[in-house]
């Protein structure tokens, strides 16, 4: 099968390792991932700020970007459901709307599509760890992550006391309200580590970005990784990207 | 609205940001919304066909809603047949001169309320006050809260803020009160029952000596003119039977067509704001009491309030924010919320819905930073029994506030993203000077708070990009 694969503007420069572990397992199981070009923002930062042109332009050049019939494959939630979004930004019966419909119905969040390949859930990947799971309020309530990994053979998946709580990132909200987002990064970080886990894993990389943030100012040895990057270690044994795994 | 306080919703980052620190504000907060969380959990898991409810409630307000003025009209109808005299209050100025006219017109002394977010809205305390009437808060939250000189932090429960210690400590300085043994000074740990008894003997005397009693309105019935309250200590029903004249104050969304809407409204409400199937009092009120009853007030009145609701009825998105009956449960799940309570919003309303009625209903210049105080979580739509979608509110008041202007960074960042090789320029150049962001808090036009931010949190480092590492990959891949 082949699938177009959209990368978040984070994943791109800040942890372009998540990106290459996506592809990494989407191969292996047996798919053609294409990487279209010109890809920058989904247009999540203008739509959230409250610019809606400045959204519905960057939407217009998402369109052209990920034309065509295939999968738009996206290893993070938020970015999966802006792409979902598009439709809200144009005039019902324009051909950008119907554009943007149809790009919106071939948009898929990374676990969920790998749930749908041949051999799901069980790929035969194996990692022994404990792994603690942020669900991440962002993939909108979706259990993917936790059906994906719980088939991982060895890996014991733990959740916190309030998985589905937001860790406080928010994006612009962080930068707002720093105080606000710290005691609830601090909050998400005290019930994740009550686990006592080896590895923490969650399917959005800005709540990643966020908590293992978090965790290396105060000190914490837990290892953060995308779902991708835990699937492609359990497949593979090793991670892409140069990235090791002690 | 007014507040009693210095809080304002134009300083509401301020207040928030300070409120975090609050360690035992955050503890209170803390316990109080999880014990709430935890018993609406359990009611709703035992609630068969919960969804089918939810939908016929959500129903019945869309009903209100969509045939609003002629309810309306048929409410002022039913209400006035029944005896009731019925009162249109353009602002929350006209609807203090409506009561306060009221008040003086029976030479009220003594004035007892049962627990109403409007009356806070219209900050009618401080009129009634103003007149030399003697006011009184009768719900316990409220009236801890009116000792305390300090505005209501919850929807439901006015002083979810204060812990069990603080009201002993209030009580003992403002009741001068002893114990219950009469002996010894009420001690912190005085029990809640202890404590609960003392204001009731305060609130006893009130009662009896009330000229004029003022409440809310949970959902007025077109149908029948009858007002229903909804509550659990019984004041809101002395307060309507108590005093010879009472006064109902509501907002103009609250009615319902039909008792049969009022059912299916009252069969979530408790449920979803408590965690009870049905709260200990729900009082019918239709009318004064008729010859030959026994009880009942001589004189009743009905104030429909728009104070700007009818405006936001013309917004085809935020009239859904009118949907709302009050059960407080947004505010219990928001993380936010949790954090810093309710006196940081600055505004009556607090938390998820709190935020898009405040900013429907103030000024919007005093307004800007309220939508933007939300991390867009979502936790409040999962838990609104009424399927009311705040983020996507949340998100139409950014655009109001944006007003199409977006800000120096947000410009920059658009102009970027439509312009890949600039893009890759700018992050390039970037990744050579400050790989590891170390100059991003001094960077000018982006917000204030990124140091902060950086403080508590190891930025992400600038590293090479995925698709130069992939293009690699799959070049030295191809030439293997």
């Amino acid at each position: 099968m082949r699938i177009k694969l959209m990368i978040p503007c984070l994943v791109e420069d800040c942890l372009p390792e998540i990106g290459l572990a996506v592809v990494s397992v989407l191969e292996r199981l047996g798919c053609g991932v294409g990487h279209p070009k010109g890809q920058t923002c989904c247009g999540q930062m203008a739509f959230k700020t409250g610019d809606a042109a400045g959204a519905r332009a960057q939407a217009l050049r998402s369109l052209d970007v990920f034309a065509g019939p295939e999968p738009v494959v996206c290893p993070s939630g938020s970015c999966a459901k802006m792409l979902r979004t598009y439709p809200q930004l144009f005039e019902p019966g324009t051909p950008d709307h119907a554009r943007a419909l149809a790009l919106a119905g071939r948009v898929v969040e990374f676990c969920e599509f790998v749930l749908t390949l041949p051999g799901a859930p069980d790929f035969g990947a194996r990692l022994t760890a404990r792994a603690a799971l942020h669900r991440s309020c962002q993939l909108d309530g979706s259990d993917a992550p936790q059906r994906l990994l719980a088939a991982v053979h060895g890996l014991t998946l733990l959740e916190p006391e309030r998985p589905e709580r937001c860790c406080g990132f928010g994006g612009l909200f962080s930068l707002q309200f720093p105080a606000v987002s710290e005691s609830l990064v601090e909050d998400k970080a005290r019930e994740l580590l009550a686990l006592n886990p080896d590895i923490l894993v969650s399917a959005e990389p800005s709540c990643l970005m966020n908590i293992s943030g978090y965790l290396s100012r105060s000190g914490s040895p837990v290892r953060t990784l995308h779902a991708a990057q835990l699937l492609d270690l359990a497949l593979n044994g090793a991670l892409t990207g140069g990235v090791s795994w002690s | 609205m007014v507040l009693t306080s210095t809080f304002t919703p134009r300083n509401f980052r301020e207040q928030s940001e300070k409120a975090c620190h609050d360690a035992t504000l955050r503890a209170v907060l803390d316990h109080a919304t999880r014990y709430f969380m935890g018993k609406r959990g359990v009611a709703l898991e035992a609630f068969a066909d919960r969804d089918t409810h939810f939908a016929r409630a959500r129903a019945a307000r869309l009903t209100a809603l969509s045939r609003l003025p002629d309810l309306l009209e048929q409410l002022e109808q039913r209400a006035t047949a029944a005896g009731t005299k019925v009162h249109w209050a353009h602002d929350a100025a006209q609807a203090r001169e409506i009561v306060a006219g009221i008040a003086r017109g029976c030479g009220a002394k003594v004035v007892v309320k049962g627990k109403s977010m409007v009356t806070e809205e219209i900050a009618l305390n401080p009129a009634l006050e103003a007149d030399g009437i003697e006011v009184w808060e009768t719900d316990l939250g409220e009236f801890i809260v009116q000792l305390a000189e300090e505005p209501p932090s919850h929807i439901i429960a006015p002083c979810i803020h204060k812990s069990r210690a603080d009201v002993a400590a209030l009580f003992r300085e403002k009741l001068g009160l002893a114990g219950l043994s009469g002996q010894e000074d009420l001690e912190d740990s005085a029990s809640i029952p202890e404590l609960t008894l003392l204001a009731r003997r305060a609130l006893r005397e009130k009662f009896l000596a009330a000229d004029l009693g003022v409440t809310g309105v949970n959902i007025a019935v077109a149908e029948t003119g009858s007002v229903i309250l909804v509550e659990n200590e019984g004041n809101i029903r002395m307060s309507t039977t108590c005093p010879p004249v009472h006064v109902a104050i509501m907002s103009l969304e609250k009615v319902a067509a039909s008792l049969e809407d009022a059912a299916d409204i009252l069969r979530v409400l408790p449920r979803s704001a408590t965690g009870q199937k049905m709260s200990s009092y729900v009082s019918v009120l239709t009318g004064p009491r008729r010859s030959g009853e026994l009880d009942g007030a001589r004189e009743t009145h009905l104030v429909i309030l728009d104070n700007g609701r009818s405006e936001i009825l013309a917004d085809a998105v935020l009239r859904e924010a009118l949907l709302c009956f009050r059960c407080g449960a947004c505010l219990n799940s928001c993380p936010v919320y949790q954090t810093i309570g309710g006196h940081a919003y600055g505004s009556v309303y607090s938390g998820p819905i709190g935020t898009l009625l405040s900013s429907l209903l103030l000024p919007a210049k005093d307004t800007r930073d309220l939508p933007f105080g939300c991390t867009l979580c979502g936790a409040c739509k999962k838990t609104c029994p009424l399927g009311i979608d705040h983020p996507k509110l949340m998100l139409r008041l950014r655009e109001r506030v944006c007003a199409g202007s977006p800000g120096l960074a947000s410009a920059a960042h658009t102009f970027l993203a439509l312009h890949p090789l600039a893009y890759r320029l700018v992050m390039g150049a970037a990744r050579a000077v400050d790989p590891h962001l170390n100059l991003l808090p001094r960077l000018p036009g982006l917000p204030s708070g990124l140091a902060s931010f950086v403080d508590s949190r190891q930025p992400p480092e600038l590293k090479k990009p995925f698709t130069a590492q992939l293009r690699n990959a799959r070049k030295k891949r191809g030439g293997a």
